[in-house]
């Protein structure tokens, strides 16, 4: 009977080690924790990019949809013949150096989505310092183009986060006189994030069936005031929604709309 | 009798343990122990490793004690409709058994709940102010779960016959109702920690949170499904492992038939249950991208993608393993040579199955890999990669270890009703309408959009059920009163075919711990998703190799106690194999296949 037991001892140990072994082959990938990252001014391209970096690949948590193919832009080989995503930066928004498109593109990934992927991008404001922002658009502009990223660039988002809170409240969409709640929701670019049945996006929460789990009062304060509550699971995309609906809707509007998503059960 | 005093007096430590760790002096330290620091540390392992493997030993255990009851209880039931006291046997060796791994199940209990106050106050003073109603509900329900299997078990033989024995059947249900609703309420607090209700946030205090919305959050009732049925499969495979052991330690024939017998059992509620987890698995990953797009992202194409190769590899370590298993039963069935040059190609659609479902496809790769690749995937195989390909791969893997068992089920039998050859065709050709479909929606997912090819996983997904459920059925009619080709040579069953038992056993309680850092990492450097930020040393999530490590060293650890179990548990009391008045399984005039007649 020992023989037994040592048959089955060692096989269910190689089966053991085996499993371990096959999980050992594979690209070790770890989910990193997002730390702090502090430059003096003279910090230089070299230190930006390693940074940026090591950003990317790890903590940023970038490469679970950039690179793949098919939920972003593949932001390090080429997309559709045009390249890496150095090599198509300063084109694509007229106006807009490589570095400011980057930029907008982190921290107001819905001002402009590349055709062909749905918008969700979340405001990387949420998860990284203006420092790892910057670090990260020196390393995918160093991927084939000129680092005009510096120091200063670092200092003056700090300063502007600092000193006027809200400067980068994405616009609000077109008013319009309707009080008809659906092209409400939909002149004032609601669905772009927000869900509505089989309509709209999905950066913020649905509103298919709001009205079980939301009354009035929450959601008045929640078109008012945006960022008074944020609900769970969508702290990442906080801060993204535009605060001036106070100034855009009448209060008739306000009213409809509250009512038609109480209504929604 | 001596023996089973050591045993309750060893159980009632463990209860008193595990009602310690609640008692509301012991948490009020702890609060205050929370003020003034954040984390503990455990030598050598860290306080992360030391959690790990306390949570997961206690997880595999409580799996265990939860899923063999689901099993005993069947098991009795059929027993009594049946009249066949196999069963009743089968089921009384189970529950014995059971009362041992029940203060396994409570000591690991304690450790995680000691481990948690020591190395993660803050955490668990949290975790208990919400929880708190919940945690006096679990311990009292804990009372009545641990006296009703005292009185299942030792009124067994007392409660024997007649309505006496459908009172005791009821007592196994009601074990199965205080055990199901142990795992619900621990099963709330492991899934508010993953999908907390949206009124919570970083300032919300704990003790405002409304107990049943921090209960009934997203993923709660996903998890509850999909370890119902997870513990029926790994309970069914334990079961199966055990009788393995037996089968090979047996010294006479009587021994040996009942434990092959027994094995066949215990292997065909596995693999049946393990059938259907798939669905449950696919409903709760809805559910977390229902709940938050980037959690779900970052758990299907984040840095864990690659863990799903992992697991299609050990899913398909368990198809071909139970499959093996069926085959090599068929060469102690009369009847069954008629099948066997089948068998070879069966083999042939699960290992392409097996190769399909673990191609990789968009995984996270440096720029170099991508470049090496050529893109996101590799230029030819990675057609194979998407998951158009990998479902019909695996519909494919369930309809074929279906026909496995249908051919296991007839082998020994000949169909007496004047329609059986018609009933034989149309069953074959719902067979291949079921691969069709599944083929078709495979081949057209390829030309639509991600979306549309989405909804096509449930057409396929639908096919094989309705294959399944349809064949059995018309299969059961086909035989009515089918004459025998022969009986089951139970006991003369090769030796290797005990081996693959054991695999079976490993590579469930691998995978079970692979799900769990799977289920546990995609929070990553959160306690509570975006409610509780981990600031510990620990707060990474590990790499796939070291999780392995862990897992590996969690499945040992769980397998040479459950093994210490079963032999304590045969030092107890020898079963009594077959009482005198009946035949043996070798002659027995029992059906070749039993749980499903």
């Amino acid at each position: 009977m020992w023989a037994t037991n040592l048959k089955i001892v060692g096989l269910v140990v190689t089966t053991v080690l085996l499993y371990t072994l096959v999980a050992n082959m594979i690209p070790q990938l770890e989910s990193e924790v997002p730390g702090e990252l502090t430059f003096s001014g003279q910090v230089t391209t070299e230190q930006l990019v390693a940074a940026g970096e090591e950003l990317y690949q790890g903590a940023g948590g970038c490469t679970a949809c950039h690179g793949l193919g098919t939920r972003a832009p593949d932001l390090l080989t080429d997309e559709a013949g045009q390249g890496n995503v150095a090599a198509r930066c300063d084109r694509r928004v007229q106006g807009l150096a490589c570095k400011e498109y980057l930029y907008q593109s982190m921290t107001e990934p819905n001002a402009y989505v590349v055709s062909g992927y749905q918008p969700i991008m979340p405001d990387m404001r949420r998860t990284l310092s203006a420092a790892q922002i910057w670090s990260v658009i020196a390393y995918l502009q160093s991927l084939g183009g000129e680092v005009t990223v510096t120091g200063e660039d670092i200092a003056k988002t700090e300063q502007a986060q600092g000193g006027a809170p809200g400067a980068q409240t994405p616009p609000a969409g077109a008013a319009t006189a309707s009080l008809d709640p659906l092209e409400l929701l939909r002149s004032n670019q609601c669905l772009v994030c927000h869900k509505l049945g089989t309509e709209g996006g999905v950066i913020g929460p649905d509103l298919t069936a709001v009205g079980r789990r939301a009354d009035a009062e929450y959601l008045r304060r929640a078109i008012l005031e945006p960022n008074a509550d944020t609900a769970s699971g969508y702290a990442a995309v906080a801060g993204t929604m535009p605060v001036n609906f106070g100034q855009q809707l009448t209060a008739a509007q306000l009213e409809v709309l509250v009512r038609y998503l109480v209504g929604r059960k | 009798m001596r023996r089973q005093n050591r045993l309750g007096m060893g159980i009632g430590m463990g209860m008193a343990l595990v009602a310690l760790a609640f008692d509301p002096a012991l948490a009020f330290a702890q609060e205050a122990a929370g003020a003034v620091r954040e984390y503990g540390n455990f030598p050598w392992l860290g306080a992360r490793g030391a959690i790990w493997i306390a949570a997961e030993v206690h997880l595999m255990f409580a799996a265990f004690v939860l899923g063999v009851p689901i099993f005993g209880v069947v098991a009795e039931a059929i027993g009594i409709w049946s009249k066949d006291e196999r069963y009743d046997r089968l089921a009384k060796e189970f529950i014995r058994l059971l009362v041992i791994a029940y203060s396994a199940t409570a000591i690991w209990g304690a450790v995680l709940t000691f481990f948690l106050i020591t190395l993660y106050p803050r955490f668990w003073a949290h975790l208990s102010a919400v929880f708190e109603v919940s945690m006096w509900v679990y311990v009292g329900l804990f009372f009545l779960e641990s006296f009703t299997l005292y009185l299942y078990y030792y009124g067994w033989d007392h409660w024997k016959t007649g309505r006496a024995k459908l009172g005791h059947l009821w007592l196994g249900i009601l074990l199965n109702v205080w055990g199901t609703i142990v795992m619900f309420i621990a099963d709330s607090w492991l899934s508010y920690m993953m999908s907390p209700p949206t009124a919570v946030t970083p300032d919300t205090a704990p003790e405002t949170v409304r107990l049943w919305s921090a209960i009934a959050n997203a993923t709660w009732m996903p998890i509850n499904i999909h370890r119902i049925i997870a513990n029926v499969v790994f309970g069914g495979s334990v079961v199966a492992a055990y009788a393995a052991y037996r089968f090979l330690a047996a010294r006479t024939q009587e021994e040996r038939a009942h434990y092959d017998w027994m094995g066949y059992v215990g292997n065909f509620v596995a693999i049946s249950a393990l059938i259907i987890l798939p669905f449950a698995g696919y409903y709760l990953g809805r559910e977390v991208y229902e709940y938050n797009e980037p959690m779900g992202i970052t758990m299907m194409g984040g840095f864990m993608s690659w863990l799903w190769i992992i697991q299609a590899f050990l899913i398909g370590v368990l198809f071909l393993a139970g499959n093996y298993y069926l085959w090599v039963g068929m060469e102690r069935i009369p009847g069954a040579e008629r099948f066997q040059p089948y068998t070879k190609w069966l083999l042939l659609v699960l290992v392409t199955g097996v190769i399909v479902w673990a191609t990789p496809h968009t995984m996270i790769a440096s720029r170099e890999e991508l470049e090496a690749m050529g893109g996101s995937h590799h230029p030819f195989l990675g057609v194979l990669g998407v998951m158009s390909a990998k479902n019909t791969a695996v519909n494919l893997m369930i309809l074929t270890t279906f026909l496995s068992y249908l051919m296991y089920r007839r082998a020994n039998k000949r169909p007496v009703v004047a329609w059986a050859r018609t009933g034989s065709m149309v069953q074959a050709a719902i067979f291949l309408a079921a691969a069709a479909v599944v083929l078709f929606y495979g081949i057209y997912g390829y030309y639509v959009t991600a979306i549309v090819r989405i909804g096509f996983s449930v057409y396929q997904v639908l096919a094989v059920l309705t294959t399944i459920i349809s064949v059995m059925i018309l299969d059961m009619l086909v035989l009515r009163g089918a004459e025998s080709r022969g009986e089951i040579r139970w006991g003369q069953m090769p030796v290797r075919s005990q081996y693959a038992l054991f695999v079976l056993v490993v590579t469930f309680t691998w995978l079970m711990g692979l799900m769990g850092f799977a289920r546990s990492g995609i929070r990553q450097h959160w306690h509570i998703w975006e409610v509780m930020r981990d600031t510990s040393p620990w707060a990474a999530t590990p790499a796939l190799g070291y999780a392995a490590q862990m897992i590996s060293a969690c499945v040992l650890i769980f397998l040479g106690l459950i093994a210490f179990v079963f032999w304590l548990g045969g030092l107890i009391e020898k079963p009594a194999l077959l009482p005198k008045a009946t035949p043996a399984p070798a002659a027995s005039p029992v059906p070749a296949t039993m749980p499903a007649d």
